[in-house]
């Protein structure tokens, strides 16, 4: 039992040495947590003002022990791979370093095997897009070492949108009009006033 | 007068005219300046220099002003690769046309009146980005922005206008050169309003918006500032000159006719394709190329992205004075190596540019290719001056839009396809700009020669024969070719030191005094 506990933290750590020389890859992560997200498939959250609730646990099919470097877990907003055709600054690779399917941060908590919920607003920088939600669980030297996510791993089911807010405003578009307005009217205006004064030269 | 400090001075080697005391700057028979005084801003010369030059920066600042900004633009809008590659694209040809009707308004109307309007119509179209809301909408209105780099032709007119052509190239270079800069400035400049304005309170899918503001303001206050005070020519402005008689109106249809039948009009429009059309392609993808190739951050990328557009304020009028030098000694001919060798080195760079496979290399590479491009500018419109009088507002007009068809053009073969890499893109296009330059060899000067070729010896064909062959007998019975022969007289000094013994011999039948 020693022998096979000891042999475990040593291929542990071992991995955690070859992890931070290559980086951590997307492959190498078991999937042990178990996340569920409150919109519902194809539902439309709106930016800033709509809410998603999560709740997480250990998934308790895996041997008793497997948490015992956990330490952390970070909860991303990901994007489908819907919205990451012809966007390849969404794209996915396997290198955790270079992985750019999950920017959006939604909070990162102390790990617990069970009882675990927090409720996010979805943050006005959050652009159009589907998402999934995904939780990496980081050890104490914040590396990842496991994941959970709220789709399949195809990235099929359970996929929702989020309409971002556009940024625009009453008041920037009545700026931008009577700046526009003063622009003509200056360029107008200077050239009616010229051709009065040759009018006015030429009469005498 | 006041005497002003000049730092930077550039004189012809001339026995001296009396001053002519309405003039801050010696002068030649056209009252055009033979120095530029760089820290002056004294009516006319300078000030128009002055004005000209922050008129075309400002329609640089606007143009690429999305560029740094597309990482925060592209989450707001939903937009895709080629939405993006397309906006690109759209942002540099707007002007191929609009740099064609540039040369006419500046030809019938004057540059001041050219330069103003642009600036004070394009501020409504940079406001506007507040109501941007798709992908088509940011389509639009980078088209339209990138309407306003016509005011590269108003420009180098009113340069063309105000100097000697002794040292226009230098002229030339160095406010084409601080007017291309608007393209590396901007880079550094949006993001840094980006960020003040987020961290004033602003969100950031509206504060890139709030950014584009100031722009459109800039626009607005140059374009004021050139109606009030600007002035076309060196003796006062166009209209009130027509009036008076002092220079004759012209017709647009044999304005045109002389451009379009001159073959040099279409080998220089080829040519700064790929001077300045290499240069507008570059400042749109050189900065994701950094970020992907060499995995850099974004911000640091755009850095680099900036350098290169920053070197204009050095390495076009670089050209433009390496033109000149050239030409004290070797006339025509000089500038034209000139050219033909900057352009060529800066093709040779690309192809270094593309093939770098680490950091250091890759940035020494393109500092020394943007060098050359930017210098093949300036160099190309030392030359551009003297391929006609009567026409030069469209044929100026012809090579800038050259200049963006070309950039266009090359985004479109070599930077909208997944058939290759960018860096093999890159190479390709140093390739194909090293062939193209090939053809400044075919550039002949009856008067002067061409790189290959000298120029007519025995006096059979003259600087006067050549202005004035754009002017049929009907018109020179009536005098409308004697702006063409002024500036014929002038323009001498492209035979280059060799021939100047033969030079001081004015032909017979142009009675026009060398010397007042």
């Amino acid at each position: 039992m020693m022998a096979i506990r000891s042999s475990f933290v040593a291929s542990i750590v071992l991995s955690c040495l070859v992890a931070t020389c290559y980086g951590v890859t997307f492959s190498s992560l078991q999937r042990t947590l178990v996340v569920t997200a409150s919109p519902q498939q194809g539902q439309v959250l709106k930016g800033g003002e709509d809410t998603i609730t999560l709740t997480w646990s250990l998934n308790t099919t895996f041997p008793t022990g497997t948490d015992s470097t956990y330490h952390t877990v970070k909860f991303m907003l990901c994007y489908a791979p819907f919205s990451q055709k012809d966007r390849a600054w969404r794209r996915t690779e396997d290198n955790l370093e270079k992985d750019k399917t999950c920017q959006h941060k939604i909070v990162t908590m102390p790990y617990a095997s069970s009882n675990n919920n927090f409720t996010w607003t979805v943050q006005k920088d959050v652009p159009t897009a589907t998402y999934f939600v995904r939780g990496y669980v980081l050890n104490s030297h914040d590396e990842e070492v496991a994941y959970g996510q709220t789709t399949d791993s195809n990235k099929v089911n359970n996929l929702f949108q989020i309409e971002s807010i556009s940024g625009r405003h009453v008041s920037l578009d009545i700026a931008s009009v009577c700046f526009s307005a003063f622009s003509v009217v200056s360029l107008f205006g200077f050239f009616f006033l010229e051709k009065r004064k040759a009018q006015a030269s030429a009469a005498k | 007068m006041a005497d002003h400090i000049s730092t930077f001075s550039i004189s012809h080697n001339e026995p001296t005219q009396t001053n002519n005391y309405k003039f801050d700057l010696p002068v030649d028979s056209e009252h055009k300046a033979k120095t530029l005084k760089i820290l002056s801003f004294a009516q006319p010369h300078m000030r128009s220099f002055h004005l000209a030059w922050i008129s075309f920066f400002t329609c640089f600042i606007s143009t690429f002003a999305a560029a740094p900004l597309v990482p925060i633009i592209r989450d707001t809008l939903d937009l895709t690769r080629s939405d993006i590659g397309n906006a690109g694209v759209a942002s540099v040809s707007g002007s191929i046309f609009s740099r064609l009707v540039m040369g006419v308004i500046c030809d019938l109307v004057g540059p001041r009146y050219g330069c103003a309007v642009l600036n004070l119509l394009t501020a409504p179209v940079v406001f506007s980005i507040a109501f941007v809301s798709s992908a088509e909408g940011y389509l639009v209105v980078r088209f339209m922005i990138g309407f306003s780099l016509a005011t590269f032709v108003s420009c180098q007119y009113w340069t063309s206008i105000m100097f000697n052509s002794s040292i226009i190239g230098t002229v030339n270079g160095v406010a084409g050169g601080w007017g291309d800069m608007g393209g590396g400035v901007t880079q550094l400049l949006m993001p840094f309003l980006f960020h003040i304005i987020k961290v004033s309170g602003a969100t950031p899918f509206t504060a890139w918006r709030i950014a584009f503001f100031i722009p459109g303001f800039l626009h607005i206050i140059i374009g004021v500032m050139v109606l009030t005070m600007g002035q076309d020519m060196p003796d006062g402005n166009l209209s009130a000159l027509q009036k008076k008689g002092d220079v004759a109106k012209d017709k647009f249809s044999k304005v045109l006719k002389h451009a379009v039948t001159n073959y040099r009009t279409w080998v220089f429009f080829l040519l700064y394709g790929f001077s300045m059309g290499v240069e507008l392609c570059i400042n749109n993808v050189i900065a994701e190329y950094f970020y992907d190739r060499f995995n850099l951050k974004l911000h640091t990328a755009g850095i680099i992205a900036a350098t290169f557009g920053m070197a204009n304020f050095f390495a076009r009028p670089l050209g433009g004075y390496a033109s000149d030098i050239a030409a004290r000694k070797f006339g025509m001919r000089g500038r034209l190596w000139i050219l033909w060798i900057v352009q060529t080195l800066g093709g040779v760079f690309c192809i270094w540019l593309g093939r770098a496979s680490t950091l250091p290399i890759a940035i020494t590479s393109m500092i020394l290719f943007s060098i050359g491009a930017q210098a093949a500018c300036g160099a190309t419109y030392g030359i551009i001056p003297f391929v006609s009088r009567r026409s030069l507002g469209i044929i100026s007009g012809l090579t800038g839009a050259g200049g963006n068809f070309g950039g266009g053009l090359i985004q479109l073969i070599f930077f909208s396809t997944t058939k290759f890499s960018t860096a093999t893109g890159l190479t390709y296009m140093g390739i194909m700009a090293v062939a193209c330059t090939i053809p400044v060899a075919f550039i002949h000067f009856p008067q002067w020669g061409s790189m290959f070729i000298p120029g007519s010896k025995n006096g059979k064909y003259t600087e006067e024969s050549y202005y004035s062959s754009e002017w049929n007998e009907e018109e020179k019975e009536k005098g409308l070719h004697h702006g063409s022969l002024k500036f014929a007289e002038n323009s001498r000094s492209e035979r280059g030191k060799r021939q100047e013994i033969e030079s001081a011999v004015t032909p017979p039948g142009y009675a026009t005094p060398e010397h007042v």
